[in-house]
């Protein structure tokens, strides 16, 4: 177990080690901040000599080691364009992004699961009909659209919620739904298929011969058997929910660090960007281990040892 | 199930409180597309940021609606000579701490944003200062490194800040607790979310209109306009001119839209590619149709321009005749030139309008162009347009603003030889501009603009295309008259009764 965990851990280093250098690499290749830091009518030598202030005249690989030489005292550098340090901004965006990611995933479980129990148990009735239409709707909507449209219809039509912010709890709910959307439709579809596999097993027969209704071998025996691809899309789409919120923190104005992720790449603000990849790579993983440890927990078939 | 049912209730009960909004409001709420940036006034330029730390900060100098620099801080001012100018500053001002403002505040703020080390982004506006010292508690001496014509409209952009307090806490602190002697003090500032400010009572032109403002952060114009639709906001600005309509017929909002500084130009590459032959810029100058493209695209709320320049600005010449919209003699010229199916890049990015761009592309196509789209994102269109003529394209669009109404920030970056703009290479152009901003004779600056004006429309390095308008959309009970140089001081702005 504690040697799993081990292995585990030094992957994990090896692939945020990895996408770090990656990201580091392409955004200085891409060109640095100077450009848009100075207003129009600087001239070549007043933008090379910020540039040069600022440190980004220097060869891609001393900065990069410059960068590394930082993250082992813990220092992840200061933004340029806020002059604030990095961290600090990352972190003051935290909050609001796991608020979102929550309020997706309660969505997105809340509505996705049950909807998967009952159309693979109810298959062929109006209502799996009606679901799979819901279903259908939230995985092929892109997000721009649906996030513009629910402003439109329960923000500005009818009053119903307030159309951007994040200040009170009703401003988190048009952008968890929109949010959750496509995760709800993932978890319904996993959740059906794998019901559906079990349900025409052995098991499920001697408990309906032993006079089990199909709802109680359901909620009793099939939906522990059923969960292990389903914890795997969760684990997956907890990731996603917090990294993958780019538009709609955008269009709801949620200042999650989705919406400061974008907003520093295209200012190239390096420092922030970098705090934002090693975050995100950090949450995969974690979440692919987490997972590895429920698996266990749910199904003691399986055992932590490779 | 009951326990939802009332929660769902309760939820909706706060939300119809909280989008009932009682009248007559106390804040004044502002839909931005971004947070500030920065709230020390001398590190980031850029409109977001400015919009919210000028109203905390007094300006040495301002400008009036119609346009005219007039004092602010400063009372009045002489020039000694060609290089030194005096400033007398008014003594009744005080920052909102309590503390005076005197002419050691207005020599620090100077001298520190000309100081290298703060790494001020805006350092470029005032390089041609050497330096500024306090004669007394109320003159301040100011030297340029040369006679500077633009001096003034340069130090119109110059926030005063309080010396001793920078100086105790420090350039870090002071930007995220910044002090000035503003109408408005810092309240909050929720980096990322929004920036509230609240009143400074002791202001020395008044009362304050409204007791808070906010500046919300909203990066979809969607939002922006719903926001302002449902009075979650009260003013937002860079209104798309097809919402301009849907604003205007809104029982509660109002479309304000006023003609700005700021002149929608194409570059032309006069160094390489098809461009090069200045048959094949003339072409294009007769082949785009520049009343077609306001009234389709900017629905009316423009005006064509002859000139890379608007009306506001000191140097605007009628005397330049513009190129007629005549496609014939574009394909005639485009013909002479040997340019017929000429691939020409087109170079953008998504700060600009895509239909726009799109539409030019449309008309020099029809005169015999091969006009190809080039779009990147903006640090990467930047790099591109101000680098290497060979790698620079051929077109871009653009809108230009100095925010100092003077046709040396907009040619001489745009225009002169060796700026990083610049795509064109004329002595006789270099020498008019060059002696433009270096004398202080209005009339005699006149006339070199006029003439340099003449030269652009003979070489067609750039284009203007037409006067950009400012829209904003506000609450129907806002009192607001916008400004061309599209400044937004909350001071000038209040309630109707």
């Amino acid at each position: 177990m504690l040697n799993y965990a081990a292995q585990r851990l030094i992957q994990a280093f090896v692939a945020m080690f990895g996408v770090l250098t990656i990201v580091f690499i392409v955004m200085h290749l891409s060109g640095d901040p100077t450009l848009l830091l100075v207003p129009q009518d600087a001239s070549a030598e007043m933008i090379a000599e910020l540039r040069h202030q600022l440190g980004f005249d220097r060869p891609v690989w001393v900065q990069y080691l410059d960068y590394l030489y930082g993250l082992l005292h813990l220092d992840f550098g200061v933004s340029v364009v806020q002059r604030v340090p990095a961290l600090d901004i990352v972190a003051s965006r935290l909050p609001y992004t796991i608020q979102l990611a929550a309020g997706a995933l309660v969505v997105a479980i809340g509505f996705g699961i049950p909807a998967g129990i009952v159309m693979a148990t109810m298959r062929g009735s109006v209502i799996e009909r009606i679901l799979t239409a819901i279903v259908v709707t939230g995985q092929s909507v892109p997000t721009f659209l649906s996030g513009i449209l629910l402003i439109f219809i329960f923000g500005v039509t009818l009053r119903w919620l307030p159309t951007s912010g994040s200040g009170e709890f009703s401003a988190l709910i048009m952008p968890s739904i929109a949010l959750g959307a496509l995760s709800m439709s993932t978890f319904a579809r996993m959740t059906r298929i794998s019901i559906i596999d079990e349900l025409g097993k052995d098991y499920v027969r001697a408990g309906r011969a032993r006079g089990l209704s199909l709802g109680s071998v359901v909620v009793r025996h099939v939906l522990r058997n059923a969960a292990i691809p389903v914890i795997t899309i969760a684990a997956l789409e907890i990731g996603n929910l917090l990294a993958g919120a780019v538009i709609i923190e955008t269009v709801f104005a949620w200042p999650g660090i989705g919406q400061l992720a974008i907003q520093s790449i295209q200012s190239r603000d390096f420092m922030i960007v970098q705090v934002i990849v090693l975050l995100i790579s950090f949450v995969y993983v974690l979440t692919s281990v987490l997972a590895d440890f429920v698996y266990a927990l749910v199904d003691p078939r399986i055992r932590l040892v490779r | 199930m009951r326990t939802r049912l009332a929660s769902i209730a309760a939820v909706v009960i706060t939300l119809m409180t909280s989008a009932a909004f009682a009248q007559p409001k106390n804040t004044l709420t502002i839909d931005l597309p971004n947070d500030a940036a920065t709230l020390d006034p001398h590190l980031q330029w850029n409109t977001d940021s400015y919009t919210v730390y000028r109203n905390i900060f007094d300006n040495l100098l301002t400008r009036d609606v119609s346009g005219k620099i007039i004092p602010q801080i400063a009372t009045e001012w002489d020039y000694e000579n060609d290089t030194t100018i005096t400033f007398r500053i008014r003594d009744d001002v005080t920052f909102q701490d309590g503390s005076k403002l005197t002419a050691e505040d207005v020599a620090f703020s100077i001298n520190r944003i000309i100081d290298p080390t703060l790494k001020s982004p805006q350092l470029s506006q005032f390089d041609q200062i050497d330096t500024a010292e306090a004669v007394d508690p109320t003159t301040v001496k100011v030297t340029t490194k040369s006679a500077y014509p633009a001096l003034l409209a340069q130090l119109v952009k110059l926030s005063i800040v309080p010396k001793a307090y920078v100086e105790k806490v420090g350039d870090q602190e002071f930007n995220l607790k910044p002090m000035g002697s503003g109408p408005y003090k810092l309240a909050e500032w929720k980096k990322g979310v929004e920036t509230s400010l609240e009143a400074y009572d002791n202001y020395w032109r008044g009362r304050p209109p409204f007791e808070n403002v906010v500046f919300r952060a909203v990066p979809d114009v969607s939002t922006r306009i719903a926001d302002l639709k449902t009075g979650k906001a009260d003013l937002v600005r860079d209104l798309p001119p097809d919402q301009a309509s849907s604003i205007e017929n809104d029982p509660n909002t109002q479309l304000l839209s006023v003609p700005t500084e700021r002149v929608g130009y194409l570059y032309l590459n006069a160094e390489a590619g098809p461009t090069k032959d200045i048959r094949v810029r003339q072409a294009i100058a007769y082949a785009i149709d520049k009343q077609g493209l306001v009234d389709a695209l900017l629905e009316g709320h423009g005006a064509p321009v002859n000139i890379v320049g608007a009306k506001p600005i000191f140097g605007f010449t009628e005397e330049v005749k513009g190129y007629p919209y005549d496609p014939e003699k574009a394909a005639e010229l485009i013909k002479e030139a040997g340019a017929e199916g000429a691939a020409v890049e087109f170079l953008t990015s998504p700060s600009y309008s895509r239909a726009l761009v799109e539409a030019i592309q449309q008309m020099l196509n029809e005169v015999g162009l091969n006009v190809e789209i080039s779009s990147s994102d903006q640090a990467t269109f930047l790099k591109r347009r101000q680098g290497d003529a060979e790698n620079a394209g051929s077109l871009a669009f653009g809108a230009w603003s100095c925010a100092c109404q003077d046709a040396d920030g907009i040619i001489y970056p745009l225009f002169r030889s060796g700026s990083i703009w610049a795509k064109y290479k004329n002595k006789k152009y270099d020498v008019l501009v060059d002696e433009a901003r270096s004398i202080l004779d209005d009339e005699k600056r006149k006339q070199l603009y006029a003439q340099a004006y003449e030269i652009l429309r003979e070489d067609v390095p750039g284009l203007g295309l037409y006067q950009v308008y400012a829209l904003y959309g506000a609450a129907k009970n806002l009192k607001w008259e916008p400004s061309a140089n599209e400044a937004m001081f909350v001071m000038d702005m209040s309630w109707q009764q």
